[in-house]
């Protein structure tokens, strides 16, 4: 083999087969999938998601919480995902088609966020749970977003948005509150909107055997 | 066959040998030697991300340095600021060398290499700041990756030119590597900006390109780079051909077709057609073949001829980078056993395979390839011995040390994320203590590269007394027979 264009043939076909299968099948088939309409509500499966978790999407990816979180639920039998209730079913690529880019994620360094919006739906938890997660589990090992919040001293009428039931040594001083900036209320919104437990019938629920 | 001279080290004279490496000197210098900044500040920040798994506390509440931005501007410093750079100037001195050709022209090549630096930069301040695309080693925001794209095609119309002036006919077993990187990054890089950073297609057919680039930068890329370095320096250091043809051949092509099907077995379970998990399974497990290829075929050229690796530093980087390159492959393929992935996907094992082939592979290769290369193109030699050994043991225990306690930890992190008897505190509370040796093992890198910075600058500005005689790391054993190259 001591010719180039050999060589330039033979990388051709075996770089240019996986491209497209792996890049040009995905981009022609995956790439154009519909959501599909739900007779009884006039709706789509996935629903539709606010303007807010669009921009809360961003704040997501921009703060590198696709490091340590996933965001996908494998199927029955391969993993217990489901058994350890992370989702109802699979995640299919349906499921990722409101999203601008897939955080499906490689570690779980902290817990899966599928369907995160299932599990917890008070703001103000999440809230709390961002600026100080130890102040929700003593153990947690998530960094604190405290920089996603403003703490400011109180001016006439406390703000209404202000974080509530911060106790010990996360509460604010007295005269102070913690009022979330808009990367937080964003990013909320997006984590309440996380929530896959509508049907899809590439992607069935597992039934008791 | 008689004719094949593919398996046989050049047989330029030193001068003209000599005179080829002058002319490339000053671009491969500035990749060389930027690569070493970035080196430094990547594993500065894989320290600090190490550390803040273990305390969380440490440097929180601080938005630039939030774990999620320190850990990708570790991992995509490392990526782009060091293995890259690394890997072109490695492969301009080798295209020169094995094409035989003396640049006249190499003014392009270090405006490459500075705008390349430039894309880095802005690329790196884009992350801290938050413009993170959130895909794994493609996480740089576009405004930086057209500039990094602009600098490759500098740098790549340079490689075609050369090879087509090149004085000799046969192409050398280290050539074929080295045209298929230099032929696959650019395809890849730009398809997956293109499609994913520049116009994202819609999500659903997005998991699939992104775990497409993301095997395709470690075996198309880094893979055939390292070892196009191996297949130069390992022959040419002992002073004989690479030993089999047909191995060579094998190992090539198996790489290039596995290795271009198998990213996808990292997402077995995930939201994929059925069929493109199975082929990036059993492509992962067929990486087996050019592993064992690639080892053999190295072995037996150096079998009889292992003396030279305790004293030559090159020789001694260059071998345990390509033993730890075997490790990875076949590593990987027991974890693209779905049985074995359902257990160990989303674990630290994940970190660890990737601390073994960016860092155990691809950074020792290409340290043996800079001992080798730089005394050449200087014509100064490196300043301490007992430094390099430093290096070498530093970086050598530092590797082994954090693989293997990211794939034991991962591995019991894995069983407690898998039963459903045990809640996700256990998983945490399991492999706290494996994080915190991994932390230990990111500075013993750290440490490492430090050592080997220090040499670099030592060769350049005469920080240290500069060495008069070629740095051996052991007293040279006085019975070999051969002329070796060191």
């Amino acid at each position: 083999m001591n010719k180039l264009p050999l060589l330039f043939t033979g990388l051709f076909l075996t770089f240019g087969s996986a491209w497209v299968g792996l890049v040009v099948y995905p981009v022609a088939n995956l790439g154009k999938m519909q959501p599909l309409p739900d007779e009884e509500t006039n709706g789509y499966f996935p629903p539709t998601v606010s303007g807010l978790a669009i921009v809360g999407q961003k704040v997501y990816a921009a703060n590198g919480c696709m490091e340590c979180h996933t965001q996908q639920v494998r199927p029955d039998p391969l993993a217990t995902d489901i058994a350890k209730q992370l989702g109802k079913r699979q995640t299919v690529a349906r499921d990722e088609i409101r999203e601008h880019t897939p955080f499906l994620g490689q570690y779980r360094i902290g817990q899966d966020l599928s369907n995160f919006g299932t599990r917890e739906t008070d703001p103000s938890a999440i809230h709390r749970h961002l600026y100080a997660p130890k102040s929700v589990s003593d153990w947690s090992n998530m960094p604190s977003y405290s920089y996603l919040y403003e703490n400011r001293k109180i001016v006439g009428q406390p703000s209404a948005h202000a974080l509530q039931g911060l106790t010990g040594a996360f509460a604010p001083k007295p005269g102070y509150e913690i009022v979330p900036t808009q990367q937080a209320e964003a990013l909320v919104a997006y984590l309440l909107s996380l929530n896959q437990n509508y049907p899809l019938p590439e992607s069935p629920e597992p039934t008791a055997k | 066959m008689s004719k094949d001279q593919s398996s046989q080290p050049d047989t330029l004279s030193s001068a003209d040998r000599s005179i080829i490496d002058s002319s490339v000197a000053a671009p491969v210098i500035l990749f060389f030697g930027t690569s070493i900044f970035w080196l430094l500040f990547g594993s500065f920040f894989e320290v600090i991300s190490a550390i803040k798994l273990v305390w969380p506390c440490f440097l929180d509440g601080c938005g630039i340095l939030t774990y999620g931005r320190t850990s990708v501007v570790s991992i995509n410093a490392l990526a782009y600021g060091w293995a890259t750079p690394a890997a072109i100037g490695i492969g301009l001195w080798l295209t020169a060398r094995l094409c035989r050709v003396q640049l006249a022209k190499y003014k392009s090549l270090m405006a490459a290499g500075i705008v390349w630096n430039l894309g880095v930069f802005v690329g790196v301040a884009g992350l801290l700041i938050g413009d993170n695309t959130s895909i794994t080693l493609l996480n740089f925001p576009a405004y930086s990756t057209h500039i990094l794209l602009l600098s490759f095609l500098l740098i790549a119309v340079w490689a075609i030119v050369t090879f087509n002036q090149r004085q000799s006919g046969t192409l050398f077993v280290a050539q074929w590597f080295l045209v298929a990187g230099l032929f696959c990054f650019p395809w890849l890089y730009a398809t997956a900006n293109q499609l994913l950073v520049w116009n994202p297609i819609q999500a659903s057919a997005q998991p699939a390109i992104a775990a497409w680039y993301e095997g395709g930068f470690f075996n198309l890329w880094l893979a055939p780079m390292g070892l196009a370095a191996a297949f130069y320096l390992i022959p040419k250091t002992i002073g004989r051909p690479v030993n089999s043809q047909h191995l060579s051949l094998i190992g090539f092509w198996s790489l290039l077709l596995f290795g271009a099907w198998s990213g996808t077995n990292r997402l077995i379970g995930g939201p994929l057609p059925a069929w493109i998990v199975s082929v990036g399974v059993a492509a992962g497990v067929l990486m087996i073949i050019p592993a064992l290829a690639i080892a053999l075929n190295l072995h037996f050229t150096l079998e009889g001829h292992y003396a030279p690796v305790s004293w030559s530093p090159a020789l001694r980087f260059t071998v345990t980078g390509v033993s730890m390159l075997v490790f990875t492959w076949i590593f990987t393929a027991i974890n693209s056993l779905p049985a074995v992935n359902s257990v160990t996907n989303f674990s630290e094992i994940t970190r660890g395979l990737h601390l073994l082939g960016h860092y155990g592979f691809f950074s020792m290769t290409a340290f043996g390839a800079i001992y080798y290369i730089l005394p050449r193109l200087t014509g100064k030699e490196w300043p301490s011995s007992a430094l390099i050994s430093w290096h070498f043991w530093l970086a050598t225990s530092g590797v082994l040390l954090g693989v293997c306690v990211l794939l034991l930890g991962g591995l019991i992190q894995g069983f407690a994320l898998q039963d459903i008897g045990l809640t996700f505190r256990s998983s945490i509370e399991f492999v706290t203590p494996f994080r915190f040796v991994a932390a230990l093992a990111a500075v013993l890198i750290l440490a490492a590269n430090l050592a080997f910075a220090l040499l670099f600058a030592g060769l350049h500005w005469a920080i240290l007394r500069p060495g008069t005689a070629p740095a051996l790391i052991a007293a040279r054993e006085e019975n070999t027979q051969e002329p070796v190259a060191v």
